[in-house]
């Protein structure tokens, strides 16, 4: 079937009307409906041209384009089935229930799985048991539903179906969903961004991987606006969210490596040659994606060297691949590559020793020196002590310690045998590891030199480059970087609360540029029982493209702390490094990178300096619309120029493309509110750093009202006038609710009682954490285990089968029942006080919930399944996201120690809590705000 | 010439050294954007300039009070305690891990600043020659 609609022109959208065998076309902006074909018909369309007996069915179009919101709180589970359309085009679609819930259907990894998602293939969200959770009715349910609303004559579904059924089809349809009658629904959360729609034979090659996934680089809108007034019609923000340096996991492929040095790059642009660049001139010469200039083809472009015959371009890396490295050549050089570079400062002073962190930490390093990157054997480690003075040691056959007591000056007691090579002083190293704590182990000194410590390390480095991974249990007191308790609980809650997150001193920021000049990235290991400062320390990883680690009250002498700290720390030396990095970010003609969030040095206007990258650390840029885009797709494109642990220049480029639109209403059915949540999380703690922590909050808020309001004056027929229901499509419904999740999240929430440190810390997570870790940070996981389904916690065909998640409210807690809480940080296992006897036998090994304690525990594995379900849950939680993590577990008991249960309470962000709003309130506020404007 | 007349021209040649600096600091903001000068260099560079321009408009600002010329004191003396303000407040430094987000507040800044010191210029130019004729009558 020659469908009409793939001749439709921008902003058309044609809808296959069974009960009169033809074509309906709507104009998507207005809404105008007509029978004839938009090209066909000259003049412009006038409604009274129709059939007049279109007149119902037309009225009924434009409610279904447009409101209705009443019966869109139902098409959440149609919109989730794989669209048929890209399915397989011209097939009949099926039903879109059957597909979305079946059991056992999980692939290997259920949150990976929707990143590592070929187009075409069916999604398995997640692992959907028997019970479903009310709201989501099945299918002939809502198709009887929608029924009652549908006027006889049209069936609306056959004719979206219809549409959909038709290949080549670009338009988005906009689902419209009334928030207060559709409860937000967790499952949503693992769904894939709105599919990205690009224009037929915009990409030169027919691999599905020629599209950057959302877990390295996703955008807010999938579908460009061509202008800035279009965009600010939306009010939606846009930004790009990125992890280009995304950890792999099982069955996630490896990026492809062009190891030919042959590199094209447009001259004009300097953009790598992508899956959507143009041949033209015979394949002699290809058009650039962004600027339109072209550019030769270079002469072993055709040539492969492996085997020094003719090859083919097609199989090019670079053009099937929207993600790919290239072995650099020496033009990308400024000095060979670097060694990588470990430089351990530890604190030694007594809290250290005494809380057990120096002799977990060097254990920790023993134990992984083994596993820190060194397959060239040029990795070089070395480890500095300090309290109030520094302790060097020279590693060698006989090492020694060498003690510099002047922290005014620092300075390097020894030229040589600081800094050594790990591979050839593995022995000395071993021993020296083995003895520390016990060399410090009646060390008294209360007091650190952190400032000093850092130069001295700084100084041992600087000619290389590396990264400066720093232990401490105490708040600076002496030297360069010393600093004050300015903790004040009476501030707390205050305007003045922010100044609490800003560095107190200058020397973090000063100390930061020279680190990043000299490409040294600093991580911050901090442990403190008591007010450390962590926001003017944070400022170091912050610049450096670090990362901070804390760990309040550390204290080793309880398993699960060590054990935490061990894993972490033990992953973070394992981890393959970037070094000597920088990220530029180019895009289409039009586009501009105008501000750029997270842990990285804005070395100029659109280059980020970052001189040793982790994995999954995750960066925003917002992205300004300069002109009218005039193609019908952009590309974005993310080069990252680094030297590999092991000694290789290389870069590796990301590409992501776009189609553009002059609809609104596309752009709102395009929108990706998983990206958008995080973006607002970047520029919530930027704004409560500048502002206040009550302007952070309002801005948020504010966006969202924007957002709101914006789509009830163009979307639905309530325009400007006071509406009894709040909507907004139906890709957008959760994000209020990530909204006051992050509104409630310990970074930003309104409250008198988080002590600096813990907001500190909370904000760097909030601006570094992948999406895939942020989300549920920010809006976490809640399962109920006693009750879980038969196959939850058993092994499928894909991993172990997790429970299916609940609203976060407290209605669902029961007293009889164990439930489980997570936020990618902290796992809460909460227990009712009616817990029957056996429950409390079969998981936790004690007779009754009367001896059961609150706090941190290690969940014992028993002989029962129930207690070995519960343990596979609880260690796939730990497991299944990217990150080094590995959450704590807490035992709380219903009637337990209050602060732990208002802690594990507060993760159920649909409650009320104090001056915290619940989910409805929040809904009604919003509506009263959206009605006013 | 009498006092009035060389107070004025002293600060007819004052507002000639703060409207350069002005301009210098306009130049090394576009330079920045053109990525002639990476911020490091930039902040180190306008750093230095940043207090000696606060105390030669603050004494300028003193000298006209000392000399009860009024009007041209309280002219300028809400620049002085704006500018008293960011020191006290410790943020009258450029800081080159933000400087890139609050460049355009920099430059509308520096921008006004300059138009104040050109207004000044030829305020204090006007109040010379109106000395000169004075005494020459
Ligand atoms: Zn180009």
């Amino acid at each position: 079937m020659s469908s009409p609609a793939q001749q439709l022109p921008p902003g058309w959208a044609a809808e296959w009307n069974p009960e009169h065998q033809r074509y309906l076309f709507i104009e998507t902006a207005t809404g105008h409906t007509q029978w004839e074909h938009p090209i066909a018909q000259q003049q412009p369309p006038e409604p009274s041209t129709s059939p007049p007996v279109t007149t119902a069915a037309q009225s009924h179009h434009k409610r279904r384009q447009y409101a209705a919101g009443q019966t869109q709180a139902y098409y959440g589970a149609a919109e989730a089935a794989p669209d048929p359309g890209y399915v397989a085009p011209g097939l009949q679609p099926q039903p879109a229930g059957g597909q979305l819930f079946t059991p056992g259907l999980a692939a290997e990894n259920q949150f990976q799985s929707q990143q590592t998602q070929a187009p075409g293939q069916p999604h398995p969200y997640f692992t959907q048991p028997l019970e479903q959770p009310t709201y989501l009715e099945p299918y002939d349910q809502q198709q009887q539903q929608r029924s009652n609303y549908v006027q006889p004559g049209v069936d609306a579904l056959a004719g979206q179906f219809g549409q959909m059924g038709m290949g080549g089809q670009k338009q988005f349809q906009l689902y419209t969903t009334n928030l207060l009658t559709s409860p937000p629904d967790p499952h949503e959360l693992f769904k894939p961004p709105p599919e990205i729609r690009l224009p037929p034979n915009a990409c030169i090659s027919p691999s599905p991987y020629a599209n950057a996934e959302p877990s390295y680089q996703r955008c807010t809108i999938n579908a460009i606006p061509t202008t800035s007034s279009l965009l600010n019609k939306a009010k939606i923000p846009l930004a790009l969210v990125l992890t280009p340096y995304r950890s792999l996991k099982d069955g996630d492929d490896a990026v492809p490596v062009v190891t030919d040095t042959v590199i094209a790059r447009c001259r004009r642009c300097r953009t790598y040659i992508n899956p959507y660049v143009q041949f033209i001139d015979g394949g002699n010469r290809w058009r650039c994606c962004m600027c339109n200039m072209s550019n030769e083809v270079p002469q072993l472009f055709d040539w492969d060297q492996a085997t020094n015959q003719p090859g083919d371009r097609w199989q090019r890396a670079e053009l099937n691949h929207s993600i790919v490295e290239f072995v650099a050549p020496t033009e990308y050089m400024v000095r060979p590559p670097q060694p990588a570079v470990y430089v351990f400062l530890i604190d030694v002073s007594h809290s250290a020793v005494q809380s057990g962190m120096v002799a977990t930490a060097t254990r920790t390093i023993l134990e992984n020196l083994g596993r820190i990157p060194d397959e060239d054997g040029r990795t070089k480690v070395a480890l500095i002590c300090y309290d109030t003075s520094l302790y060097f040691f020279s590693i060698s056959a006989e090492s020694s310690m060498l003690v510099v007591s002047d922290i005014e000056d620092v300075f390097l007691p020894k030229p040589t045998d600081l800094l050594v090579n790990l591979a050839e002083c593995r022995a000395p190293l071993e021993s020296l590891l083995g003895r520390i704590n016990d060399m410090f182990r009646e060390n008294s000194i209360i007091g650190s030199a952190m400032g000093p410590a850092l130069q001295a390390g700084y100084k041992l480095m600087s000619a290389i480059g590396g990264k400066l991974v720093v232990l401490s249990s105490s708040l600076p007191s002496v030297g360069a970087g010393a600093l004050k308790n300015r903790e004040d609980p009476k501030i707390l809650g205050t305007a003045k609360e922010s100044g609490l997150l800003q560095a107190a001193s200058p020397f973090y920021k000063t100390f930061a540029i020279d680190c990043s000049r000299a490409q040294v990235s600093v991580d911050m290991f901090l442990f403190s029982q008591v007010y450390q400062d962590v926001a003017s320390l944070s400022h170091l990883p912050h610049y450096t493209s670090g990362q901070t680690y804390y760990y309040p009250a550390f204290n080793a002498a309880r398993p699960e702390d060590a054990l935490k700290f061990a894993r972490e720390f033990g992953d973070v030396l394992a981890m393959p490094i970037m070094l000597e990095a920088v990220m530029r970010v180019r895009a289409s003609r039009g586009l501009r990178m105008s501000s750029f969030h997270g842990n990285f040095f804005v070395r100029s206007t659109d280059l980020l300096a970052m001189p040793a990258v982790p994995q999954d650390q995750s960066y925003a840029i917002e992205i300004q619309i300069e002109e009218t885009i005039t193609t019908p797709f952009v590309v974005f494109q993310t080069a990252v120029l680094h030297t590999t642990c092991y000694g290789e220049r290389r870069i590796r480029v990301v590409t992501l493309a776009l189609p553009t639109t002059t609809n609104l209403s596309e752009v709102f059915a395009s929108a990706d509110q998983i990206a958008i949540a995080t973006l607002l999380a970047n520029k919530a703690v930027e704004r409560s750093l500048t502002h206040k922590l009550e302007d952070a909050r309002d801005f948020v808020h504010q966006k969202l009202v924007d957002i709101l309001v914006a789509y009830k004056s163009s979307m639905t027929s309530g325009g400007a006038g006071a509406s009894a229901q709040l909507a907004i499509s139906d890709n957008l419904k959760m994000l209020p609710v990530l909204v006051l999740g992050l509104l409630k999240n310990v970074g930003l929430r309104q409250s008198g009682q988080i002590p600096p440190d813990i907001r500190a810390y909370a904000q760097a997570m909030l601006t570094s954490l992948p999406s895939q870790l942020l989300i549920p940070y920010i809006y976490p996981v809640f399962y109920s285990l006693h009750d879980m389904p038969p196959e939850a916690g058993t092994v499928g065909e894909s991993g172990v089968i997790m429970p299916p998640p609940l609203p976060l409210s407290s209605e669902r807690l029961q007293r009889y029942g164990l439930f489980l809480i997570e936020d990618g940080q902290t796992i809460f296992l909460w227990v009712g006080r009616d817990a029957v006897p056996q429950l409390i036998m079969d998981v936790f090994d004690l007779p009754s919930y009367d001896v059961l304690r609150g706090g941190k525990i290690t969940l014992p594995v028993l002989e029962n399944p129930f207690s070995q379900r519960v343990n596979a849950v609880i260690q796939k939680t730990r497991e299944m996201r990217r990150g080094v993590y590995y959450p704590h577990l807490y035992v709380v008991k219903e009637d337990g120690e209050p602060a732990l249960r208002l802690w594990a309470l507060s993760a159920l962000i649909h409650d009320r809590a104090d001056m915290l709003p619940s989910y409805q309130m929040f809904l009604t506020s919003l509506k009263e705000k959206v009605n006013s404007t | 010439m009498g006092s009035a007349g060389w107070l004025f021209l002293f600060g007819v040649l004052m507002a000639a050294g703060l409207l350069f600096c002005m301009v210098f600091f306009i130049i090394m903001f576009s330079d920045l954007e053109c990525d002639y000068i990476n911020p490091i260099d930039l902040c180190n560079k306008l750093n230095q300039f940043v207090l000696p321009e606060n105390i030669a408009h603050a004494s300028l600002t003193l000298l006209f009070l000392v000399f009860g010329q009024f009007t041209a004191f309280l002219l300028n003396l809400p620049l002085v305690l704006y500018n008293a303000d960011k020191i006290r407040k410790k943020s009258h430094m450029y800081d080159a891990t933000e400087i890139f987000r609050t460049l355009n507040g920099h430059k509308k800044e520096t921008f006004l600043k300059l138009g104040f010191y050109l207004l000044s210029f030829f305020y204090y130019l006007y109040r010379m020659i109106a000395a000169l004729i004075a005494e020459s009558e």
